[in-house]
């Protein structure tokens, strides 16, 4: 493929790999960097404000993906997020893949998510796997209302582990949660699931909103805390804040 | 987009009211029942319309012609000169028919359609289907759920007929919004069956089953003309680490439906049911070379994706007539020779890159 053509003789700052490593590290957004620009993998780290092509100043930037079944609904979710709409009966199959961005102000600071929506059916993964490894989040989705979608999160779960960086943000998100007709996985049972494998949960509805800004904001605040981190500050804990930030599909939480 | 200059009726992929073309041209729907976007620009499709339906006119009577001596489509340089002329809507389903071959797979098979549908379907398939019924043109009057006949059991019929007729392949995403074209067009369900088996089976390389290596073949091999074509667009790609696969998958797996304007699309099958998949190439090098000024303005990598995007919108690719002859020449000479060498050299390349 073109990119491992490319990364041999390319100079080290711009090939992924290298500058992923370096989001990894701690306290580098305070540095002055070569470029300001987005870099394929995600993280910017100016010297001065950058300007991105919506012509938003940002701080800092991530990739974030979107994976899970086909028609779990991540396109739903995204464009509720960045357009604040739902595209009831009106959008398409997503075939390959595709991003857009969102400047999102966390505490004083421009947080420019780049996220990657991709196709869901099994046979673009080999396509979309690529990516993985550039991501610094992926929001894992199953549909409420499909059980197939949430019994293959396990083996979306192995195909981020071969395929994404070690460290990568993880959130698992049970989506289409206004469905209460139609679901037919309990909201336990995705708990359980995420605690099982640990990683951080909620349910969401791209349909009417629940926890989809959370769920950016959650997981910015997460990357961010992470490349900003003073040494001896206290870690994030994304579940622990997402608890307390969530709103509750049923009856029985407040 | 009809002509009926010639006399004849031409038929309508949806009960219309209006008869004029101006009322066509200034109608919310184009010609076939998809919705035009809010900003859509009718001032300016009016003036192309006018220039348009003069050349279509002046194909429909050629294609008359032509026809009058029976049902056949030639290979030879009148007809190919012809189809890249393009065809007129009311000959697009024949002609699609008998250039592919689909027509004679129908006449050789009969009742094999039927069969296939009243065979036992596999249940993972259907639910794969079922999952993109909706999702396929939501655009569209003809494919609402509430249209009277709804194209989307049609669209199901010979998604789950061609899952089952080719296991290896089954169901991908795109065969929907391929198939969908074939039925607007044919607005026969068999018919775009045979159509779709032409296309997966033999016209274009296997780019919908389990691996999609000819469709990650085909984007490199794109990749590799580019190189030669138009160096400095490859030169920005390989800068910002950009794959091709990331421009350019959808071009190749939907065949430029959704990427390029319906009318547009139609003109580039009409080549790519005569003369095969080289046409993909000439489109996508077409897109490429003509803006790459805009292109290699690119300084980031998003930067670079929006404008491969930008790419497919605007007059360059609305004026259909003007785009199809700007195909076979803007990129310069494109031999099948070079295609299948490039083919062979990237499949290599992959098949090691990922044993």
């Amino acid at each position: 493929m073109s990119r491992k053509k490319t990364v041999k003789g390319k100079s080290s700052t711009s090939s992924p790999t290298t500058a992923s490593t370096n989001s990894q590290g701690e306290g580098k957004a305070g540095k002055s960097s070569t470029g300001s620009e987005v870099q394929s993998n995600g993280v910017v780290h100016p010297s001065r404000p950058s300007l991105s092509n919506s012509s938003e100043f940002y701080d800092i930037a991530f990739k974030v993906m979107l994976v899970g079944d086909s028609g779990v609904g991540k396109t739903c979710l995204l464009v509720r997020f960045k357009d604040g709409a739902f595209l009831a009966g009106s959008f398409i199959s997503t075939v390959g893949i595709d991003f857009r961005n969102k400047v999102l102000n966390i505490d004083g600071m421009k947080v420019k998510l780049q996220i990657w929506d991709t196709a869901g059916q099994e046979r673009f993964r080999s396509v979309t796997h690529a990516y993985y490894r550039d991501a610094h989040a992926l929001l894992l989705l199953y549909d409420v209302t499909n059980k197939t979608s949430f019994d293959n999160i396990q083996a979306w779960l192995t195909e981020i582990h071969e395929y994404a960086q070690q460290n990568v943000v993880l959130m698992l998100l049970g989506n289409k949660a206004d469905a209460t007709q139609e679901r037919v996985v309990k909201r336990e049972e995705g708990e359980r699931l995420a605690k099982e494998f640990g990683v951080p949960f909620m349910e969401t509805s791209a349909k009417s909103s629940l926890n989809v800004e959370l769920a950016f904001t959650a997981v910015a605040k997460e990357l961010k805390h992470r490349s900003m981190k003073e040494p001896n500050e206290p870690k994030f804990k994304l579940q622990d804040y997402v608890n307390k930030e969530m709103k509750s599909t049923g009856c029985c939480r407040s | 987009m009809e002509n009926k200059a010639n006399g004849t009726r031409s038929p309508q992929p949806y009960p219309s009211t209006s008869s004029s073309a101006k009322d066509r041209v200034q109608s919310r729907l184009d010609p076939y029942g998809f919705e035009r976007s809010e900003d859509f620009d009718y001032e300016s499709y009016e003036e192309l319309m006018s220039e348009y339906l003069v050349v279509l006119t002046r194909r429909s009577i050629k294609w008359s012609k032509l026809l009058q001596g029976g049902s056949q489509v030639e290979k030879n340089l009148k007809v190919k000169r012809y189809v890249r002329k393009g065809v007129p809507n009311e000959h697009r389903a024949l002609i699609w028919m008998l250039a592919s071959g689909a027509q004679e797979q129908l006449e050789k098979n009969p009742g094999y359609y039927h069969k296939l549908l009243e065979s036992e379907h596999d249940d993972k398939l259907v639910d794969t289907i079922r999952t993109d019924l909706h999702r396929t043109f939501p655009d569209n009057i003809q494919f609402r759920k509430t249209s009277d006949p709804c194209l989307q059991k049609t669209l199901f019929n010979v998604l789950v007929a061609y899952g089952h007729h080719n296991k290896a392949v089954g169901y991908c995403q795109g065969m929907n919004f391929i198939s969908g074209y074939l039925i607007i067009i044919t607005k026969d369900e068999e018919k775009s069956f045979w159509l779709l088996d032409a296309l997966l089976g033999r016209i274009l390389p296997d780019y919908y089953n389990q691996a999609m290596l000819g469709l990650k073949t085909d984007q490199e091999v794109l990749g590799e003309l580019v190189r030669i074509k138009v160096p400095a667009v490859w030169q920005t790609m390989t800068e910002h680490n950009v794959m091709w696969t990331l421009v350019v998958s959808r071009w190749f797996i939907c065949l430029f439906i959704d990427v390029l304007p319906v009318e547009t699309v139609l003109r580039i099958w009409d080549c790519l049911f005569y003369e095969g998949s080289k046409i993909i190439f000439r489109v996508a090098l077409t897109l490429i070379k003509h803006n790459q000024a805009q292109i290699l303005q690119a300084r980031t990598f998003p930067d670079i994706c929006d404008r491969f995007k930008d790419v497919t919108k605007g007059g360059f690719v609305e004026d259909c007539h003007t785009f199809m002859q700007k195909i076979f020449t803007e990129p310069g000479s494109l031999s099948m020779a070079t295609i299948t060498k490039l083919r062979e050299t990237c499949r290599a390349q992959i098949v090691a890159q990922e044993s």
